[in-house]
């Protein structure tokens, strides 16, 4: 069989960004945003055929090709004219042509431009023939089971992929922390802190199951560090603050401190903290913005959000210590020892001791308080926050270990499979790399 | 997107990454790429120094016809032995990049086509022969020109069941592609597909090589090892007939390009008329939806009452 030897394709999908590559490698080959620009001004009107609704009644007889058409006119190529990722970005900018992003809130809205999207990226990207490859495709927590069997109804029926297997990501972010020196037993129990550009979800996971009643959403992620940043340099009037210099701001100068007040007199004593950013603003013109207090005041909304927003007030902490006491008793021990980060938004220095820190008070706060109404000493409980270097592209990277493993075939659907039951067949898939599992 | 690409995009982009990056930093990447094709490219000794490796399922039928040669007129210095499990190498050091970018930029390119020129030996070799044998035939007038049924047919079998047949000739180019399709509805829309190939000589382009189609392997390569007629007609067989003006030195290197993706190509746009046509159905679907709500009474329980003022109910 020709797809013995194949590496599986791993696909993550995220709102914002998609990430494409081949199980084993330790990078997604292509990172490009989730975007897709098809002729003619629709921008996801639905029909994404790219061609003018022409039928007004249903025409039957004439095999759907609209009035009077003849099937002969009908041979354009009009269906193949559409760009993704950074072409799709720089063509809509050209005109004849409408962007679509077609995944919302992680999942997908837009079925039309998403199959197109992924024909692209097998095709013209990853160069692959999809019936000689299994594909692992991830999917959000409570992703409905409809959205799973139609993405297996394109993958199957439209590219008759070899296998597939969708994952959820928050379960593949905790394989990707096994890379971690910090992880001594493969486990997949944990809380995943899972920060991108939209939304930053925790989510517990036992035993490779989510947790669903207990997952928690915060409105605050990436975009708002940035706006946060944006709206001090405006504040501060410096020459440039768009958001594409607060954005680099972000990323380039940006941690975590232990302590505002005592951060902000450091900055008093010692002026070299503060920083200067050269923006090129192109046509030779350079300005330098100043870097003052925004590299510990941005990613602190997390820890005080009420320095940003006035209708989200509970503090990143406080929420992921709500989200393991309202999991079940029995598993909260493991989600306390193995708080996994992952995503864009967790990369800066210091954030998972920062987060452990503050974890710990509670916990311990909380152990104090039932120690002295017992009376009984608690043996005490383990917090520990797992940093590492696979953060950024976690669940790429934990669907690429995952696939790689030889075991990762038999837990695939195949295509006979699919033909054997139909699309319901996707709701239920075996547990990868769970508890027995070599991986 | 009409037409796939040649070359390795993905290749293509590493290098050029690592070409004009800043500091050195260590690969190890495996690309697949169609037919079974794999590429590993890493830096096994030193960060400057990439290994890109290639493993092809048909390599040593490609060897036993000249594919060295045409690797060894690509690559030249940039061969290695051999990496363990693959089967050919190339190792570049950044330390001895050639000084012009424009000259970078074609290694790129020329690295990034390794599948292509690896595959295109047979081709340039049936080319070759072509040449000769034309060049002999024409000594000869129309009437006696000798057969060209002795002519060796090269068989490479690029993938597990399918295969490509190549015949010289003194006057033709024969390439011959046999088919399997894996499911039905495939196999349908691979005939429409190939149908609108084979007519497309008739209604606009002239030029174009002839195509025929057809489920019984052509008299070309019948009895060849390997080519079994079922008469299950499950094998299609796809025969182009290159003619001298498609065989011309400046335009053989775009035609063997564009032969060796045929099977790429075809089977893309299988996926994407199927990918169009399921974008249709849910346009219909939705259609259809709208009139069912249209059809839909908007009030059908108000409460009818007499002009006494009782209502009826229905029991």
């Amino acid at each position: 069989m020709s797809t013995s030897q194949t590496p599986a394709v791993v696909m993550d999908n995220g709102t914002g960004y998609s990430k494409l590559g081949f199980a084993g490698n330790d990078a997604p080959s292509f990172v490009f945003p989730t975007a897709i620009a098809t002729k003619g001004a629709t921008g996801g009107s639905g029909s994404g055929s790219g061609r003018p609704a022409v039928a007004q009644k249903p025409s039957f007889l004439t095999g759907g090709a609209g009035p009077g058409g003849h099937l002969s006119a009908k041979r354009g190529t009009e269906d193949l004219d559409f760009f993704i990722g950074d072409e799709a970005l720089a063509a809509a900018k050209g005109p004849g042509y409408g962007i679509d992003y077609p995944i919302r809130h992680g999942q997908i809205e837009n079925w039309d431009h998403m199959e197109r999207f992924w024909q692209s990226s097998i095709f013209k990207y990853l160069r692959v023939e999809p019936e000689d490859h299994y594909f692992l495709l991830t999917e959000p927590p409570l992703n409905p089971p409809e959205s799973r069997e139609s993405t297996a109804e394109i993958m199957f029926e439209s590219f008759n992929c070899a296998g597939l297997y969708i994952a959820v990501q928050a379960v593949l972010a905790l394989a990707a922390s096994w890379t971690s020196s910090k992880v001594q037993d493969r486990s997949l129990t944990g809380t995943v802190i899972d920060s991108g550009d939209g939304v930053t979800h925790v989510i517990p996971v036992a035993e490779g199951y989510v947790i669903g009643s207990s997952i928690r959403s915060i409105p605050i992620a990436g975009r708002d560090i940035t706006y946060f940043v944006q709206s001090l340099l405006r504040d501060r009037g410096e020459p440039d603050s768009s958001l594409k210099t607060a954005e680099s701001i972000k990323e380039e100068f940006c941690y975590v401190c232990p302590d505002i007040v005592k951060e902000f007199s450091k900055y008093d004593r010692e002026p070299d903290k503060f920083q200067k950013y050269v923006v090129d603003q192109g046509a030779g013109r350079k300005v330098t913005v100043d870097v003052g207090y925004e590299r510990f005041l941005a990613p602190e909304i997390f820890f005080n959000p009420e320095i940003y927003s006035s209708d989200f007030l509970t503090p990143l902490p406080e929420v992921v210590d709500g989200v393991i006491q309202s999991s079940p008793i029995d598993v909260r021990k493991g989600l306390y020892k193995n708080i996994v980060l992952s995503g864009g938004s967790t990369l800066y220095k210091d954030f998972g001791r920062r987060l452990q820190r503050d974890i710990r008070n509670l916990v311990q706060e909380r152990l104090e308080m039932s120690e002295r109404r017992a009376g009984v000493k608690s043996s005490g409980l383990e917090v520990s926050v797992i940093t590492h270097k696979r953060q950024r592209y976690g669940p790429w990277f934990g669907g690429s270990l995952l696939g790689q493993t030889p075991e990762f075939r038999s837990y695939c659907h195949t295509k006979q499979e699919y033909d054997e039951i139909g699309p319901s067949i996707v709701r239920r898939f075996a547990l990868l790399g769970g508890p027995g599992g070599t991986a | 997107m009409l037409l796939l690409e040649y070359h390795s995009l993905l290749i293509h982009q590493i290098l050029t990454e690592r070409f004009n990056g800043p500091s050195p930093a260590s690969i190890d990447q495996v690309i697949p790429d169609f037919d079974g094709v794999i590429y590993h490219i890493s830096t096994p000794e030193t960060k400057t120094k990439i290994l890109v490796s290639l493993s092809i399922k048909c390599y040593r039928d490609l060897l036993e016809f000249g594919a060295m040669k045409v690797l060894q007129r690509e690559y030249g210095s940039y061969i290695v032995e051999p990496e363990a499990g693959y089967d050919f190498s190339l190792q570049i050091d950044l330390e001895a990049l050639p000084a012009e970018q424009e000259a970078r930029d074609d290694l790129i390119h020329r690295v990034s086509l390794l599948k292509r020129n690896a595959m295109a030996a047979p081709f340039e070799r049936a080319f070759e022969n072509h040449y000769h044998l034309a060049s002999e035939a024409s000594k000869f007038t129309s009437e006696s020109a000798p057969s060209s049924s002795d002519t060796e047919v090269m068989a490479i079998h690029y993938r597990d069941e399918e295969a490509i047949y190549i015949k010289p000739s003194h006057d033709r180019v024969t390439v011959i592609f046999s088919t399997v399709f894996r499911e039905e509805t495939d196999r349908i829309f691979g005939k429409v597909f190939l149908q609108e190939f084979v007519d497309a000589r008739r209604r606009a382009i002239q030029n174009a090589p002839q195509v025929l189609y057809r489920t019984d392997p052509p008299l070309e390569i019948r009895g060849l090892p390997g080519v079994q007629d079922t008469g299950a007609g499950d094998v299609g067989y796809v025969t182009f007939v290159l003619f001298p003006r498609h065989l011309k030195p400046e335009r053989r290197d775009e035609v063997i390009s564009h032969i060796q993706t045929f099977r790429d190509y075809f089977h893309y746009h299988i996926k994407a008329a199927k990918a169009y046509m399921h974008s249709r159905m849910r346009k219909r679907v939705s259609d259809f939806q709208k009139y069912l709500n249209r059809a839909k009474p908007e009030n059908a329980d108000k409460e009818r009452k007499t002009a006494s003022g009782r209502s009826f109910r229905q029991t």
